[in-house]
This record gives structure tokens, sequence and C-alpha cells, in this order.
């Protein structure tokens, strides 16, 4: 409950803020939203599940591969097709994905996801009819001019990305209070038992799998709306090791520590490289700090100051 | 309801498991005794599905389960427990009964429905809750329970999937007196039509509880019969129950 209201505070403070930005912070909340959702796909995975995954990426990339191939006169879809077609293609290749990789569990887990990976990467890196390694542009943005919003306006844009992202969050939190979302805690915490008890673990895992690669290729396809300009370095592992360090800054296994992870990091590589160029040693010191605090990241931390918190 | 018949297990030059058979109606009360290393534990995962007997047949309720895996089994009704807590330990003892609900029944796809609004898995996590002596520690924390009220737990999570066959570990194993006393108590209340085995180190409870006993030797079935047989075999006399007694 309390971190649900920390998660309320949050996006107030992120939308309070988009009343007041303009173009630059714009751009950084965009960013902030499509990091956040992504993030939160992750946790699902990594914090929730126990699976922690270097592939991350490549579905988060994969998704803004979808979305641009399909809106484009390849196949001609319109946008929101599109983004339907993103999120749940991406869901399908990671079902098929999962199905592998969920066979195995920790740094081997990482290892096959991180194998996966690479080899999206390198597919749409080598793919000239993708683009190859200078990627995609001209991506078509959302229309929603119907009901009076202009997307191609970055502060509505901004707004857009922004609710999506409170909206995955709130479908996040519903899914974890759901008895799949026990199971996936459960299968985090004694797999084994599980099994015992008649569970078809693997088939869990797969499903978690799928399904958080159903996230993941959403945010790639607001991704590639953000941006309207698409590479292959989407999908690189360093692009999913971004992202674990969102999730760990922020607290795994809280839903809305990926949020506070992706706000802080996003914001962090914006200000410090506009001061320094090494900017990337000052947030490892950073990260090194926030773990040495063996709280669990910046919600840890939080709930320990806060009276009253549970557990 | 469950019967093995001419299992065989070997790892390497260890003949673990050497043709047991063995045979539970409805309602039995059966315990395996033996001196350590006699087979005990491999005997209990061939039956649990852990590992997969080299030769032999296992059958339960009728079915052939011998290749089944150990999710299967539990879904063909049968439950075990476990003879170190296997618990979800930093969950609540609700929540443990929960997830042991959903295993069995296969709900984890409701996406639909928080789990706390289905009243009637709630109802049935209560029910074992009381029947294993947990009905007050719902709310709690397993880490916050005693060790006895976690071999209560680990039994309740066997009972949430209603089994035909229980196989019980050592369900006693490092209890204080007191919590063997409610062990008991609760071993004495399993439905009587439930199959129930027990592999038990502890001779008061298996000659007390028992109505069948195998005593395992070097892998192999030394004798089959009831207490008062066991106590009366020269054989088992001799090769387990005295060595017990000099043990130490």
């Amino acid at each position: 409950m309390t971190r649900h209201l920390l998660a309320l505070a949050l996006f107030a403070a992120l939308f309070a803020w988009h009343s007041q930005a303009e173009y630059y912070g714009f751009e950084l909340l965009a960013e902030i939203a499509v990091f956040a959702i992504l993030a939160m796909s992750l946790d699902l995975l990594a914090g929730y599940g126990g699976m922690v995954s270097l592939g991350h990426a490549a579905l988060f990339g994969l998704g803004a591969y979808l979305y641009s191939w399909l809106g484009s006169d390849m196949v001609g879809l319109s946008a929101p097709l599109a983004i339907l077609g993103a999120a749940f293609g991406t869901g399908v290749i990671a079902l098929a994905v999962g199905a592998v990789a969920v066979r195995v569990e920790g740094i081997f887990f990482i290892m096959i996801t991180l194998g996966f990976g690479q080899m999206g990467h390198e597919f749409f890196f080598q793919n000239k009819a993708l683009g190859g390694d200078d990627g995609l542009f001209g991506i078509q943005r959302l229309d929603l001019s119907g009901i009076g919003i202009d997307l191609s306006d970055p502060g509505s844009f901004a707004l857009a990305a922004l609710v999506s992202a409170a909206l995955v969050y709130v479908l996040l939190a519903w899914v974890l209070a759901t008895p799949f979302g026990a199971v996936l805690k459960g299968l985090h915490a004694n797999p084994n038992r599980l099994r015992a008890l008649g569970l078809r673990v693997l088939t869990y895992r797969a499903a978690a799998f799928a399904f958080s690669g159903t996230v993941a290729g959403f945010a790639g396809s607001i991704s590639a709306q953000h941006t309207q300009f698409i590479t292959p370095h989407l999908l690189n592992w360093t692009t999913s090791g971004e992202v674990l360090i969102m999730v760990i800054l922020g607290g795994l296994g809280t839903l809305v520590g990926p949020v506070v992870g992706a706000v802080v990091l996003v914001l962090l590589r914006h200000e410090l490289s506009s001061i320094t160029d090494y900017w990337g040693a000052i947030m490892g010191g950073f990260l090194i700090l926030v773990v040495l605090s063996r709280q669990n990241g910046l919600v840890g931390l939080v709930e320990r100051l806060l009276p009253g918190r549970r557990g | 309801m469950l019967e093995a018949v001419g299992l065989c297990k070997r790892f390497g030059a260890l003949d673990a498991t050497h043709n047991v058979s063995l045979r539970l109606e409805a309602g039995a009360r059966h315990a395996i005794i033996g001196p350590n290393g006699a087979g005990k534990t491999t005997l209990f995962n061939l039956l649990a599905g852990e590992i997969r007997p080299d030769s032999g047949r296992i059958l339960l309720d009728g079915r052939e389960v011998t290749r089944a895996s150990p999710d299967a089994r539990a879904r063909a009704g049968l439950g075990r427990s476990f003879q170190r807590n296997n618990l979800f330990e930093s969950e609540t003892v609700a929540l443990n009964l929960a997830l042991a609900d959903i295993a069995r029944r296969g709900t984890g796809w409701q996406v639909w429905r928080r789990l706390a609004s289905d009243r009637a898995a709630r109802a049935r996590a209560e029910a074992v809750a009381a029947q294993v002596g947990l009905g007050d520690d719902l709310a709690s924390p397993v880490a916050s329970l005693s060790y006895g009220a976690r071999r209560q737990l680990e039994v309740a999570l066997a009972l949430m999937g209603e089994p035909k066959v229980l196989l019980l570990d050592e369900p006693t194993a490092g209890m204080s007196p007191e919590e063997t006393g409610r062990m008991l108590g609760l071993i004495d209340s399993l439905p009587a039509g439930l199959a129930v085995l027990i592999v038990e180190h502890d001779m008061d409870l298996v000659f007390a509880h028992a109505h069948r006993i195998t005593v395992l030797n070097y892998g192999e079935v030394l004798f089959e019969g009831t207490p008062d047989e066991v106590r009366a075999s020269a054989l088992v006399q001799d090769t387990y129950l005295g060595e017990d007694a000099e043990a130490c």
C-alpha cells in the first residue's frame, strides 16, 4: 500500500513537472516514461519472478522495429494496430524465446537471454531492408487528432507517454495482486515446492517471460514514436544493463522502484553529461552507494525512513 | 491407492533401491523404517517423482505414474511433505496455503480477479490451517513461526491439494516433545480415507501410529508387516532395532 502511495506521489510529481515544462522537459519526460515502462516490465520478470534477463532490451528494440515496420509502407497498418502488433508480436517472440530460456536458472538464464538478445541485435544490425546499422527514420506517431490531441506536439506526446506509464503501473499492480502474481512470487521464492504442489513451473515461467516481453514491446513502440528514429542499438545488451540498473537502483520487486530508477537515471544522465564527460563514473559511484546501503534500492531506503513500514 | 512394483534404482555402484514393492490401500497408515543408508530417502524420492527408477512401476490410484513429473503426480492426487521445511519463507501462512491451492487447481492463469477476492480459496485455506492448528496464524509471516509451526505448515501445504495419498518425510524431525505431540495429533486427525506413507526415525511414532511397516535394509525390503509382527521379527531385531539400541 505504501508503495502504491509512493507511486501516486511520483506520478503526480511527473505530471506537475509536465505542466511547467517546455521542450527540453517534455523530451526528458517522454524518455522517462518509456524507460519506466521498460523497467517495470523487467521488474516483473527479475524482481518478482527472479529471472534476471540481459536480453530485455532486445524485446524493447523488437517492439520498436515491429511498430516501425508494421506502420511503414512495407505493411501499412494504422498506428493503433501497429502498437498492438508491436506489443503482442514481441510477446509471441518472447514466448518462443522464453520456452527455451526458462529451462535454466540464475547465471545460465542471464547468459541465455544475453545470447538471444545479441542474436536479435545482430539481425537488425545486418538487415539492410530494415536499415542495417543506420536504422529506420521517419517513423509515424499515433494520430489522435480525431479527439483533438496533436501528438506531433512534444508536450502532448510526453503527456501521452506519461499516461501510458501510469496505466502500465496500474496494469502490473493489478496482475501482481492476482493468482498469477502470487505464482510469480512463488516461482522466485521456491520453484521446487511449487512443482511438488502440482504447478507446471516451466509453463508459468515462459508465460511470465512472454507477458513481460509484451510490455517491453509496448515500451518499444512508444520509444519509436518518441524519437521517430530507431537503430539496432536499442536492442544491445548495454541497454539491457542500463534498464537493470534502473530496476536495482529503484528497488527490485517493488514495481514503483523501476519508475524511481528511470527518473533518476534519465535525469542524472542528462544533467551530469552536460557538466562532465565523466558522468558515467559519477553514476557508477551513486549505484555503488545505493547497493552498499544494503537496502532494496531507493524505495527500500525510503521505506526504512518512513514510520510504520511493512515487513 | 499407491502401488510400487519391483522398483530398482542404482547410483553408480550403489544399489540404493533394489526390487522394492509396496502397496497402500485407501486409509493406509504405512511407515518405512530402516537404518541410515537403507534407501528410505531414495524410495521416497522415487515415489514423489523427484528421481526416476531404473526399472519397476509406480501406480497412483490405478494410473501409471512411473515416468510422471512431480507436478503431474501432485495433480493426480499425491501430496508430500519435505524432511527439511520447504516453504515460501518471506510470505504469510495464508499466501503459502493460497499458492498450494493455486498449484493444485491450476488457477494461476486467473489474471482477471484479485487473489484476495477468491472467497472459496480463502475458506479452503482457513479450513486446512485450522486442521493443522495454524488457524490463528494465517496473517503471520512464515519467518515469525516457531519451528514446530513450520512443520505443521509443511504438512498443511501438502493437505491443501486434497491428496489421495500423502507422503510424509520425517514429519517430526527436529521437534521438541510438545511439538512432536502436536504433530502426532495432526497425523491422527488426517482424513480416514487418505492413504499415508511415513518415512520416520522416531520408532515410538511408527509403532504407535502405523498400521503397517516396511523395513528397508541396503535398499531391499527386509520385512513387512504389522507393528507387532515387526517387533516380533528376529530378523528385524538383529539388523535394525538391536543396532539402534546400542547406537550412541
